[in-house]
């Protein structure tokens, strides 16, 4: 069954916020569960949705393609090099995690904030252009 | 200013930025005495200006929490305040208190301090964050009731708003919970445990709750979102900050000989503490999204969306980081601690005392909503100076606490604390730099009140 918009909701509001939720649930809480869910969710309205939800359903997967290779292949790449008993790699992969998780959080706050609003929003450089 | 009485905001607002001054030139100092041992020394020794760098935070941000309150009540109660002249007389006794125990920092060691004021009559001094004489903190309760006094019958007399309840609910809160700091038990784990009553149920607590009542008076003015929308976030908000921070004191009882069960509870509540900073951050970019009017006053807005997001990374990521026992257990009072409290309380609390100022200040000197153009260039130069330096500040902290933890605590060949400090002070030579910055972003601050004072008041280009 169709979730209904309330009556000042944009068309295709609902589905908008919901992408970005999960964006963001994928970063903080179910990391993995939350992105297969954002696959199913953009391949089963990609074709179908125009405007507000295309945009942020096409910036959502992408940023979370990017975060999955900055925050998962970065780090182990950091690691592998710097070798895993040494002070300055746990310096440099806490440092560079809780910097780069904390933007990705933050540019996914925007986006909700964004569809809560009823506006599109492009993810500052991990984003699809629009 | 629609009520006459919201003038005695001012002078507190300017003992603020005074105070602010002052807390940043002696963090300065330490900040050097990080590095050079023995700079100022004898005349101001490192405890002494950590002393005064923390105490006037406090301090004057307690001056910012009663001048917003005096500022916004009589607005949301629409009415003018009780007793405005209650208001002023406290004003200066808060600041002859406050003046005093600088002073008695500063002029005389801090043991014949405590003999001067005669703490041994009741003895409350000695403890962190708590080390103002006795006769002071009693001084402060007496303020902290005529202030509490002036409000409440504000709020009475009048509109009974979600703001000014929430606010004013905050504003006991800290009243009540100050009153923590003239229990002083024998026993050390029982006095830890009781001063953490204060200082985590202030910070981490009623403190937010005043936060989030400025913030949601603030987002209302400049946004022109319907104020029912905004009370409801409100409500949700204080709510997870009450659920989440009441227990989540537990995360400072792990290694201070309380039950076990604290490592527990501690860990579960404390991890939840980011959600209303998380849902802050939403909120205050949802509402500006979704504003009815460009308002003209351009840095409120900015202070505003700032304080959101520099509150959840200051206070909930980098409060995260360190929050759960088994890291706790490596992290406790190193550099990390450091990093996470600067980063909180300027992103939580100065931010929001500086929003305010921003919004009521050119009101408040006659202007009808903002300064003039060349003034609010200049205030957000500030704001991005102090912000951008405060990250880094937060960031060279970060890694000189992780250094520091691996090297003394992780390490197979752990070595002592001051081999360690030695080894990480290129990081407290880089604070110390970014400090200078965030200092000359405070003095371009305090420059926008003054540059571009005679020229006329900005306007809003389009309406949206």
């Amino acid at each position: 069954m169709p979730v209904s918009e309330p009556d000042t909701a944009a068309p295709g509001q609902n589905l908008a916020v919901a992408a970005e939720v999960l964006y963001l649930a994928n970063l903080l809480l179910l990391p993995g569960l939350a992105f297969v869910a954002l696959l199913v969710l953009y391949y089963r309205n990609i074709r179908t949705a125009a405007g507000l939800p295309a945009c942020h359903l096409r910036q959502t997967l992408s940023a979370s393609l990017w975060a999955g290779a900055l925050l998962v292949v970065a780090n182990l790449s950091i690691v592998l090099l710097g070798g895993y008993h040494s002070a300055h790699t746990w310096m440099v992969v806490i440092i560079y995690f809780t910097t780069c998780h904390s933007t990705l959080v933050l540019l996914g706050v925007l986006g909700l904030a964004k569809a809560m609003a009823g506006q599109c929003y492009r993810y500052p450089l991990v984003g699809r252009p629009l | 200013m629609q009520y006459q009485s919201q003038a005695v905001a001012k002078p507190y607002f300017i003992a603020a930025i005074v105070l602010f001054v002052a807390q940043i030139l002696f963090g300065l100092v330490m900040g050097l005495q990080y590095v050079w041992g023995d700079f100022l020394f004898p005349e101001i020794p490192f405890n002494v200006a950590r002393m005064v760098h923390t105490n006037t935070l406090i301090v004057w941000l307690l001056f910012g929490f009663m001048g917003a309150a005096y500022y916004l009540v009589p607005e949301e109660a629409e009415t003018e305040l009780h007793a405005p002249w209650l208001a002023r007389l406290m004003f200066w006794v808060f600041l002859v208190a406050a003046g005093l125990t600088v002073a008695g920092y500063l002029l005389v060691p801090y043991a014949t301090l405590a003999e001067l004021t005669m703490n041994d009559l009741l003895p409350t001094m000695g403890r962190e964050f708590l080390e103002q004489p006795t006769i002071i903190k009693i001084g402060i309760v007496i303020v902290a009731l005529a202030f509490l006094f002036n409000i409440g019958m504000t709020v009475l007399k009048g509109r009974k708003t979600v703001v000014s309840l929430v606010l004013l609910l905050g504003l006991l809160g800290l009243a009540v919970f100050f009153l923590f700091a003239f229990y002083v038990p024998d026993n050390l784990v029982l006095d830890k445990y009781y001063w953490w009553w204060v200082v985590h149920l202030w910070v981490e607590g009623v403190w937010e709750l005043i936060l989030g009542a400025i913030l949601a008076f603030v987002l209302i003015k400049i946004t022109g979102v319907d104020r029912e929308v905004i009370e409801k976030w409100l409500y949700v908000i204080i709510a997870m900050t009450l659920i989440t921070g009441i227990i989540g004191t537990g995360h400072h009882y792990y290694w201070i000989g309380t039950p076990h069960y604290w490592q527990w509870w501690g860990s579960i509540f404390s991890a939840m503490e980011p959600i209303p900073f998380f849902m802050m951050t939403v909120y205050a970019f949802n509402m500006v999204n979704r504003r009815r009017r460009n308002h003209p006053n351009k840095p409120a807005t900015l202070w505003a969306l700032g304080t959101a997001v520099m509150a959840f990374l200051g206070a909930g990521v980098w409060g995260f980081l360190h929050t759960l026992a088994p890291i706790n257990y490596y992290t406790h009072g190193t550099q990390i601690t450091a990093a996470h409290g600067h980063m909180a309380f300027y992103g939580a609390y100065v931010m929001i005392v500086l929003t305010i100022i921003s919004y009521a200040m050119p009101i408040l000197r006659g202007r009808t909503a903002a300064n003039s153009n060349k003034s609010q260039v200049l205030e957000m130069w500030s704001f991005w100076l102090m912000t951008v330096s405060m990250v880094f500040i937060t960031l060279f902290l970060t890694g000189a606490g992780i250094l520091q933890a691996y090297l003394q605590r992780v390490s197979d060949a752990p070595q002592s604390f001051m081999v360690v400090q030695d080894q990480i002070a290129l990081f407290y030579w880089l604070r110390e730099l970014a400090g200078v910055v965030f200092l000359i972003g405070l003095v371009v601050y305090i420059a926008s009140f003054f540059v571009g004072s005679s020229d006329p008041e900005a306007t809003v280009e389009a309406q949206v």
